[in-house]
């Protein structure tokens, strides 16, 4: 549905004529995002500073007309996708980095800033930004905020937030503020936390205050075989029991080994059941003691074919292969339909079990790699859009996955977020009492409900659940 | 002021129906941990109920394989530290005026220590919440997996607003190992001893710098890597209970300097001569025992102010808290967090005039 001439050309007047983008041709590009339902946004406007997305916050509210802002659209839960239309509000063209402070440690940059292009440029100082998506060389910090992202490193250095120090951002009705920033201690609520990893429902942001480390002297990587997802499981549980949080700790099954290493030969061992990349870092006395101990503890729980990166191109090859992974399972199927929940470690491979025996119920294979070190696994169910019944079986799938997860403790994302595909299943872990409290969030940044409608908070008209007989109710919550 | 009534409910369900029934009626609560810093914030404008969360005091699960822990606010840090400990884990938190204080209270007041350099705050390590509300409804944010991005993080809504949202009455953390190595290290060397260990390529877990030039430093971690660098440093060794030791400073008037870290420095040799003052230098948090008058407090805060930081009081006789308040000038955002309090607390019944809003 086009917009009505007058909004156009009010936005037109906001942004000027060349960036409001509003035929059916064109908008066709913005309307997926890196899941699998999409929606057609009326408008796209391609906003270059911080006035133009207040200006188009003040014009969608004067209409009441939804607002959704997005950076490159690598988002996998459809946070990005316009489900009741509207304007989809690009920050790409906002990609300036505003401010390297080599001495605070810290960079002020624009939404549009691609995760590793911050990385690189903090790398001239010896600094980085610490969470990294496996989407970093497209994905952006603003979008990496909205969505809390994640990523291999952050089971060591933490999440994206924290690692934002403080934000500017426009409000609904088209307000500039700046919360928190540079002070450890601030006073008053913690409003850059509760935006954070709002998914886009509570603000637009237009600038970010983040963190910066400096980079480790010595980084060692391993590489390591396994019969099975147990054993390695098992090994996962043994390494941290042991006191020791690597910077990382990845699994990957023999589904996903097996394409990886077709497609970037990178040494994978192939006839694993699956492999365990483990990275620390620190000083070399550091890293050398850390190496020892883990591939002992490795070599203890039925690791075998253990290979340590012996140049940084190695190194880069063993992460090429984990971080494109997801790519080539193109090898396998052309579509994927990728979930994100998380459990408590040990309930690892209950999980994983129970999503091999959903993936042969359903006859539809999947190939699990994942962050098993904070238990956060990314089962990606492989298929063929081109064959539409297959979809319904697809979602059935997830669904079925995501419920394992819940039962076994868990929740339902890790770092992609809740969005479109998701909320139906918010019951299962919030009551309405729980739920009911993030509303009264919701209405206090957005009462009229323009900012990306249609995520996060359960839409029962819009989708059922599969499950029958299972819908709307929390599983008991027994920890409290 | 009427002696207020003392309620302490055993349960998390009671203990809301407490906070229901007082709000009903408009009674002013102040919710009570531990009580050890019932001096932070502005002097309530009147307080009908203490709501205490001292029964509380259990730890509902402790997984030590998912090194996640939930526990009822008003268990002590000592009592939850006792329990990791069995397993050979810790939360690292180390506030002052310890022991005593409850789990919520320091969720409350967001209060931490010196290895907030190492480890953050609990802002970076709690991953569930649950609090009791005004209208008497319990709600649960976050939840027991230590990487968890469903819904709202309403953990972050309640860290540090000092009870003035509702009651915490439930926590989950994220849980640490017993580093493999702990060693702690004394020089009398001042800020540029100071700067020089912050600069090293392994970081200190703590590092204290004390008005008399004293800096105590612990590194913690690989066996190898401590040894390397406490043999760089050179410095004299040190025994751990010092910190046990130094988490008991509370004086009878103090404040918190929060700044950016580059301006620490700056803003803590602006403090009145001969001032007694803690710091550390690697978070950017100084701590200020106040021997002087309600004015030079007011000029300390304003030159924070200007450098970006901000000066909390966290204790002082009421005459003197009147006069420098404990705040300080609101942020920018305060409409935000207003209308954030009118939607948890429409009728203000919690903490009344203690907090910002």
């Amino acid at each position: 549905m086009a917009l009505p001439k007058q909004v156009a050309d009010e936005l037109r007047r906001v942004v000027g004529r060349e960036s409001v983008i509003d035929s059916a041709n064109d908008l066709r590009i913005f309307e997926r995002d890196g899941s699998i339902e999409g929606a057609m946004p009326d408008a796209v406007v391609l906003a270059s500073t911080t006035e133009d997305v207040a200006g188009v916050m003040k014009v969608a509210a004067n209409h009441r007309i939804p607002v959704v802002p997005r950076g490159a659209g690598t988002g996998l839960s459809g946070g990005a996708v316009t489900i009741r239309g509207g304007i989809a509000l690009q920050v790409t063209r906002m990609r300036r980095i505003l401010e390297i402070d080599p001495v605070a440690q810290t960079a002020l940059v624009e939404p549009g800033v691609v995760n590793q292009e911050l990385s690189l440029a903090a790398a001239q100082h010896g600094l980085f930004y610490a969470p990294d998506p496996s989407s970093q060389k497209a994905c952006t910090i603003g979008g990496n905020a909205a969505e809390n992202s994640g990523g291999p490193h952050c089971l060591y250095y933490g999440v994206t937030t924290n690692h934002v120090l403080g934000m500017e951002v426009v409000l609904a009705d088209g307000s500039v503020h700046w919360v928190n920033g540079d002070t450890p201690d601030r006073i008053g609520l913690d409003l850059c936390g509760i935006l954070v990893g709002s998914e886009g429902t509570l603000c637009a942001i237009t600038k970010i205050k983040v963190k910066l480390l400096r980079v480790p002297p010595s980084i060692a990587t391993l590489l390591a075989a396994f019969p099975s997802i147990e054993t390695a499981s098992q090994a996962v549980s043994a390494v941290i029991g042991h006191g020791i949080v690597p910077a990382a700790l990845e699994m990957m099954d023999s589904v996903t080994v097996g394409a990886v290493e077709a497609h970037y030969h990178a040494g994978y061992p192939t006839d694993a059941g699956a492999v365990l990349l483990v990275e620390v870092d620190g000083i070399a006395e550091s890293t050398r003691e850390l190496t020892a101990a883990i591939s002992k503890i490795l070599g203890e729980n039925r690791g075998y074919g253990l290979r340590e990166a012996q140049t940084p191109a190695e190194r880069e090859l063993l992460w090429a292969g984990r971080k494109g992974a997801i790519g080539a399972l193109g090898r396998i199927k052309p579509n994927y339909y990728l979930h994100d929940g998380v459990v408590p470690r040990s309930r690892l491979p209950q999980v994983l079990s129970a999503v091999g025996e959903i993936g042969e119920h359903y006859k539809l294979p999947v190939a699990n790699v994942f962050h098993a070190g904070d238990g956060n696994l990314h089962p990606n169910i492989l298929f063929d859009l081109r064959d539409r019944e297959v979809l319904h079986q697809v979602e059935s799938a997830g669904e079925e996955m995501l419920r394992a997860v819940v039962e076994l403790g868990g929740a339902l994302s890790g770092e992609h977020g809740i969005g479109l595909e998701k909320a139906a299943y918010m019951p299962w872990i919030y009551s309405d009492d729980d739920l009911d409290a993030m509303h009264r969030v919701k209405d206090v940044f957005d009462a009229g409900g323009t900012l990306n409608p249609g995520k996060i908070f359960p839409d029962p008209s819009r989708k059922a659940v599969h499950l029958a007989g299972r819908t709307g109710r929390a599983i008991e919550a027994k920890w409290w | 002021m009427n002696a207020p009534a003392i309620e302490k409910p055993a349960s998390a369900e009671a203990l809301a129906k407490a906070l229901h029934e007082a709000a009903s009626h408009r009674l002013a609560v102040i919710p009570v941990g531990g009580g050890k810093a019932r001096g932070m914030g502005d002097i309530p404008k009147s307080c009908d109920v203490e709501l205490h969360t001292t029964r509380l005091d259990r730890v509902i699960e402790h997984s030590q394989a998912d090194m996640v822990v939930s526990v009822e606010a008003g268990i002590t840090l000592e009592a939850l530290q006792a329990e990791l400990g069995k397993a050979g884990q810790f939360l690292p938190l180390d506030p002052f005026n310890s022991p005593g204080h409850t789990i919520g209270g320091l969720l409350a007041t967001g209060w931490t220590g010196p290895l907030r350099l190492r480890f953050g705050s609990p802002r970076d390590f709690l991953i569930g919440v649950r609090v009791a509300l005004p209208d008497g409804k319990l709600a649960t944010g976050g939840g027991r997996v230590v990487k968890n991005v469903s819904g709202y993080d309403m953990m972050k809504l309640h860290y540090g607003a000092l009870g003035s949202l509702g009651v915490i009455v439930a926590a989950s953390f994220k849980v640490f190992p017993k580093p493999l190595h702990d060693v702690t290290v004394t020089s009398e060397g001042g800020w540029d001893d100071a700067d020089r260990a912050l600069a090293m390529p392994v970081a200190p877990s703590a590092l204290e710098i004390f008005s008399d030039g004293r800096i105590l430093a612990r590194y913690t971690g690989s066996r190898d890597a401590v040894d390397r660098v406490v043999g760089d440093l050179d410095w004299t060794i040190e025994e751990p209970s010092i910190w046990e030791r130094h988490s008991r400073r509370a004086p009878a008037r103090w404040a918190r300097i929060a700044a950016p870290r580059s301006v620490l420095r700056r803003l803590v040799e602006a403090l009145p001569r001969g001032a007694g003052w803690w710091a550390s230098p690697g978070t950017g948090v100084a701590h200020w025992a106040i021997a002087s008058d309600a004015p030079s407090v007011l000029d300390m805060r304003a030159r924070t102010a200007s450098a970006g930081g901000t000066l909390v009081m966290l204790d002082a006789p009421y005459d003197f808290m009147r006069e420098v308040g404990a705040w300080g000038t609101p942020p920018k955002t305060i409409e935000i967090m207003r209308r954030l309090k009118a939607a948890f607390d429409p009728d203000g019944v919690l903490n009344p005039g203690r907090f910002v809003v």
